[in-house]
């Protein structure tokens, strides 16, 4: 079997030799340690010994350039095998020795150490930046990226424009409005709303007669108290004195279990610009912990909220945590008028107030005309029976009627 | 101390396997059959053997860089075809093929090689105070050039030995080279071991190329360090006949060693220096000679299919990983 | 223009800087008989006054490029492997990265400190591990390595030129590259702090340097067709270029950095947390690093696939891009 002798890595400075003359003759019998080649490197040049002995095959002739680990001569064993080399008989596999079975180490993507909690969706950073500029809700993206994260491609994809032309009605379109972004994910969240719940709405009117004088004492002090408290903050106040007599108003089914909270933090649904002169926009913005401010706190905070969510710097809390939303259509809707909003999930409850009416009322034996507001109220019958919501209806009634058990 | 005809016969024939080895190593190199750099001993093989032939299994060594060791290991004992195996990057190699060629037998007290010259003086200070504390009379062989006698850290080991008396023998193999820095050039004093006066350490100058010579110096040395009495400079004045390491140029200063030198060394050539001696002495006849260096040979043969057909060491990263840091037993 | 290997750039860089200025000089050991090309015929033209070979002693070695340094010379410290700085580790990190700073910033101290570095030779940690993240990590020293001829002499001769200490390995991997250089002629200067893209792409930056550079290079026209890689050359590490990868990042949102050097704490892991900081809504994946796992580098055949590699590069580049 033929010996292979290969141009030897010699420096480190070497990546290739030169033989620069051969001292034994193709074809002679060589002994091992005698002179076979004078040989070049970068640096310095070699007498070789030969480190074999053989019939000698001269394979790169004198005077040639080769890379380290090429194949510079054999020795064959007998002349027979000599003539076989001579004749171009494949040589044996030379070279260094094969790497590629080993396994290279799998690169490490950065681990969440943290599984996302309740809610959190696994989003890019930049995926997040596009989804809050486009007003995509992330929750209801599908994420293509690794373990289900929402990427860039994913947010481009949401808001291409899937319309298809509608089927049209009449001869003459206005406008073509393509069901996208905030319009699209409002349409997907009330239908699933309406899918997935037992709503229902109930109403009733409450005299607010004596809320509007006690709220007139506020507004004479509008100075002093730092802003001109609005109507909506003593309501949610007094709400929140309703839910403190029926706490699971004041909850969230998630997954399968009711979670009551012990805070309260008001859903205020605000109606923004749409993206045409024809469509509008919704969105509820949170005010968290009324429960903890008087009526000033939450009417500065609500204002303040609502500036942020105006001009951009909206926070996520600002956007998310609701446990309860409150609905207006009160100063735009028809005076009196009973409505059946739809439930903001996953909250259990929403109440709906709307314009105020004047109307006579029986109160003490006599006819009298008082301010009635219009109130309704959608909760989740999976969550809260009839029972309870009239109580807390009840409770709500009461407090609007008698303001001073906002104290309790 | 006049050596025994037992002590001169084992010395010779290390010299024969030191010899053999060197020049397999120097042919293995040349046929891109080894892994790294070698550094050729031809011309040195006289040291390693005469300082190491005496030592005992439990004796610290520390072996000079020169011939990777091979002359001292094997004068220690050390079977060479696991280093020889590490050095073609095997799973059978001393340190599973992980060291390129940074050789480590530690059932032998032979601990490291490391790249950095000079890196020995920081442990054999440790290996002799350990060995003055167990007081079996255990020595320490620290041999490195006279290159290494630069560092600052040789100096620390040599104050800290003679002060604690440690039983640490520094074995300077002078060959006046530095890669290409002449020992004249670069050091301002003739004899390396005139640093040991400074410490107040006793010293001896033998002549490099004769290995009944060095050995008797060891002898002593060893002997003074058995005792307690502290350690011992030996410099031995060798030569080195080839260029520093295989590819690098075989220059002085910057210019080319001459042919006069060359032949000037070789007329120290120390096999032949040390056969003429066993020959003239009647110690050895010249066909015990002969089958001496067959024996040899054949050892070196083993050696090297012992290497060739181990397999290369591949294991995975992560076995790598866990490899790290050594296991814990509380 | 001509072309010439990475380690003749850097001879022509020390050939002209030392013929430019006479307070230029070089120490090392055996670097007039020039144990790597890039000495080689110094001692010739310039003497043995200004290429300085010392005894094994490497405190009193690094010693005359200090003091030299601090009196007004331009010295460059060569250690012949990278690790070898270590062994007078506390004058090189932290008494020079000091020295201006803590002294009120009254003096310069311009000398620059070079070695060979980096795995490819199979010669296991003493000889192969790098230096550059370990003296980046030390404020008050600049570090750079070049990839190519052209920025080898370029960046050298800036390293010489800067007023400040300059760590600038080079790697013994692409030790023989070859590339193109201006002519003899024309003195051209590759300004420190300044990062190269060296190729153009939309899908995904790699940054890499020196060996690893060509190895990014190397799978990056692999992949074209498929994913469209933009590799980047930091060049410097201290100070490094930021502008360059963020507007990088801009275009692709995803990054690999490929470091030869320890996963722990090196250079790959402080240009992670500097895009996190500085890019996070760029980014649509995480960093990943592709870097030597934390042992010492191994020798024998094991390097091959422990270091990083074109396999780990393209791995790594599939996975962020997944």
């Amino acid at each position: 079997m033929a010996i292979d002798y290969l141009m030897p890595k010699l420096a480190m400075a070497m990546n290739e030799g030169t033989v620069n003359e051969w001292l034994a003759a193709e074809g002679d019998y060589v002994e091992q340690g005698q002179l076979l080649a004078t040989v070049e490197t970068e640096k310095v040049s070699y007498d070789v010994e030969s480190p074999d002995a053989g019939y000698l095959h001269i394979v790169v002739p004198a005077g040639e350039t080769v890379d380290c680990d090429t194949l510079l001569a054999q020795f064959a064993a007998d002349e027979d095998e000599l003539q076989q080399l001579q004749n171009g008989a494949v040589s044996p596999a030379l070279a260094a020795p094969d790497v590629g079975s080993v396994q290279s180490p799998a690169p490490k993507t950065a681990a969440m150490t943290v599984a996302p909690g309740q809610g959190r969706v696994k989003a890019s950073p930049l995926a997040r930046k596009m989804a809050a500029a486009a007003g995509l809700e992330l929750a209801l993206l599908v994420g293509t990226g690794p373990g289900g994260r929402i990427v860039k491609r994913d947010i481009l994809a949401a808001q291409q424009s899937a319309a298809t032309a509608p089927a049209a009605v009449g001869d003459q379109v206005l406008a073509r409005l393509p069901l996208q972004g905030m319009r699209k994910t409002i349409a997907t969240r009330m239908t699933q709303s309406l899918r997935e719940t037992a709503q229902l709405s109930s109403s009733w009117e409450s005299d607010i007669d004596d809320l509007m004088a006690l709220r007139q004492s506020f507004v004479v002090r509008e100075e002093q108290l730092g802003t001109r408290v609005s109507f909506n903050a003593f309501l949610i106040k007094a709400v929140v004195y309703a839910i403190r007599r029926v706490p699971i108003a004041n909850s969230c089914l998630v997954d399968d279990e009711i979670v009551i909270y012990d805070n309260v933090n008001m859903g205020i649904a605000v109606s923004i610009p749409g993206s045409t002169a024809y469509d509008s926009g919704l969105m509820v913005v949170v005010l968290h912990n009324v429960d903890r401010m008087g009526v000033v706190e939450i009417d500065r905070e609500m204002k303040a909220l609502i500036d942020r969510v105006r001009s951009g710097n909206a926070t996520a809390e600002d956007l998310s945590g609701s446990t309860f939303t409150l609905s207006s259509t009160a100063g735009i809707a028809p005076p009196g008028l009973k409505t059946t909003p739809v439930l903001n999930q996953p909250n259990t409850a929403l109440l709906g107030p709307s314009t105020p009416v004047q109307r006579p009322v029986v109160k003490d034996g006599e006819v009298l005309v008082r301010t009635l507001l219009p109130l309704s109220f959608t909760f989740d019958h999976r969550i809260l029976d009839g029972e309870p919501a009239a109580r807390w209806m009840s409770a709500l009634h009461e407090c609007l009627e008698n303001p001073g058990l906002m104290l309790a | 101390m006049a050596l025994t005809r037992e002590q001169m016969v084992a010395l010779y024939r290390n010299l024969v396997r030191a010899d053999q080895y060197n020049r397999m190593m120097y042919r293995r190199m040349m046929q891109g059959k080894l892994i790294g750099f070698y550094h050729p001993a031809e011309g040195a093989i006289a040291p390693g053997v005469g300082a190491c032939t005496f030592l005992n299994q439990d004796d610290n060594l520390s072996p000079h860089h020169r011939g990777h060791g091979i002359t001292h290991m094997l004068s220690k004992g050390i079977d060479i075809k696991y280093y020889l195996a590490e050095h073609t990057g095997k799973e059978t190699g001393c340190c599973k093929g992980r060291s390129a060629f940074h050789f480590s037998f530690p059932e032998h007290k032979v601990y490291m090689m490391s790249g950095f010259i000079g890196y020995n003086f920081a442990p054999v200070v440790g290996w002799g105070f350990a060995a003055k504390r167990r007081k079996q009379g255990q020595v320490v062989m620290n041999c490195s050039g006279d290159g290494s006698y630069g560092q600052g850290r040789a100096h620390e080991a040599m104050l800290m030995a003679q002060n604690w008396k440690l039983p640490v023998i520094f074995f300077c193999e002078n060959n006046g080279m530095s890669i290409f820095s002449t020992a004249a050039e670069m050091h301002p004093m003739e004899d390396i071991s005139s640093l040991a006066l400074g410490f107040g350490m006793p010293s001896r100058i033998v002549d490099g190329q004769d290995v009944f010579a060095i050995a008797e110096a060891s002898l002593e040395a060893i002997a003074r360090a058995r005792a307690g009495e502290g350690p011992t400079f030996i410099e031995a004045k060798t030569l080195r006949f080839n260029e520093h390491d295989i590819g690098t140029p075989d220059l002085a200063g910057w210019e080319e060693r001459s042919e006069e030198d060359h032949a000037k060394m070789r007329e120290r050539e120390p096999m032949k220096i040390a056969t003429e001696r066993v020959l003239g002495d009647g110690i050895l006849s010249q066909d015990e000679i002969e089958v001496m260096e067959r024996e040899v040979a054949a050892e070196v043969e083993a050696a090297e299919a012992f290497a060739d057909a181990s397999e290369i060491a591949r294991p995975s990263v992560e076995e790598l990983l866990d490899a790290v840091f050594a296991p814990q037993e509380i | 223009m001509r072309t010439i290997t990475l380690i003749e750039a850097i001879r022509e860089a020390y050939q002209e800087e030392l013929r430019r200025d006479e307070d230029v000089f070089l120490v090392g050991q055996d670097i007039r008989g020039a144990i790597f090309p890039h000495t080689k015929g110094l001692v010739e033209e310039f003497g043995p006054e200004r290429i300085v070979d010392t005894p094994i002693a490497e405190s009193g070695m690094y010693g005359v490029a200090f003091g030299a340094a601090q009196e007004g010379m331009r010295p460059v410290c060569d250690f012949m492997f990278g690790g070898f700085s270590y062994v007078t580790f506390s004058e090189c990190s932290v008494t020079t990265g000091q020295y201006h700073f803590l002294h009120g910033s009254q003096q310069p101290l311009p000398l620059v400190i070079t070695a060979g570095v980096g795995t490819g030779q199979r010669l296991a940690n003493d000889h192969a591990m790098s230096i550059h993240g370990t003296f980046a990590h030390h404020p008050g020293i600049k570090v750079a390595m070049p990839s190519t001829p052209y920025d080898a002499k370029g960046m050298f001769k800036a390293a010489i030129r800067d007023n400040n200490p300059v760590v600038i390995p080079w790697h013994m991997g692409i030790m023989m590259l070859k590339g193109e250089v201006p002519d003899v002629d024309e003195d051209y200067v590759v300004p420190l702090g300044v990062a190269d893209v060296k190729r153009e792409g939309s899908d995904v930056t790699v940054l890499a340097n020196s060996l690893q550079l060509q190895h990014a290079l190397k799978v990056a026209d692999k992949l074209e067709g498929e994913l469209s890689v933009e590799v980047i050359d930091p060049r410097s590490f201290v100070p490094f270029d930021m502008e360059t990868l963020l507007r990088s990042l801009e275009k692709t949102n995803r990054l690999v950095v490929v470091d030869e050097d320890w996963e722990s704490g090196g250079f790959a892991a402080t240009v992670s947390a500097r895009v996190m900081e500085q890019g996070f809504d760029l980014l649509d994946a995480p960093v990943i690093r592709v870097t030597l796992p934390n042992m010492p580098v191994p020798g024998g055949y094991m390097e091959e696939y422990v270091a990083p590699n074109p396999e780990r590069i393209e791995a790594a580049i599939r996975a962020v891009c997944a």
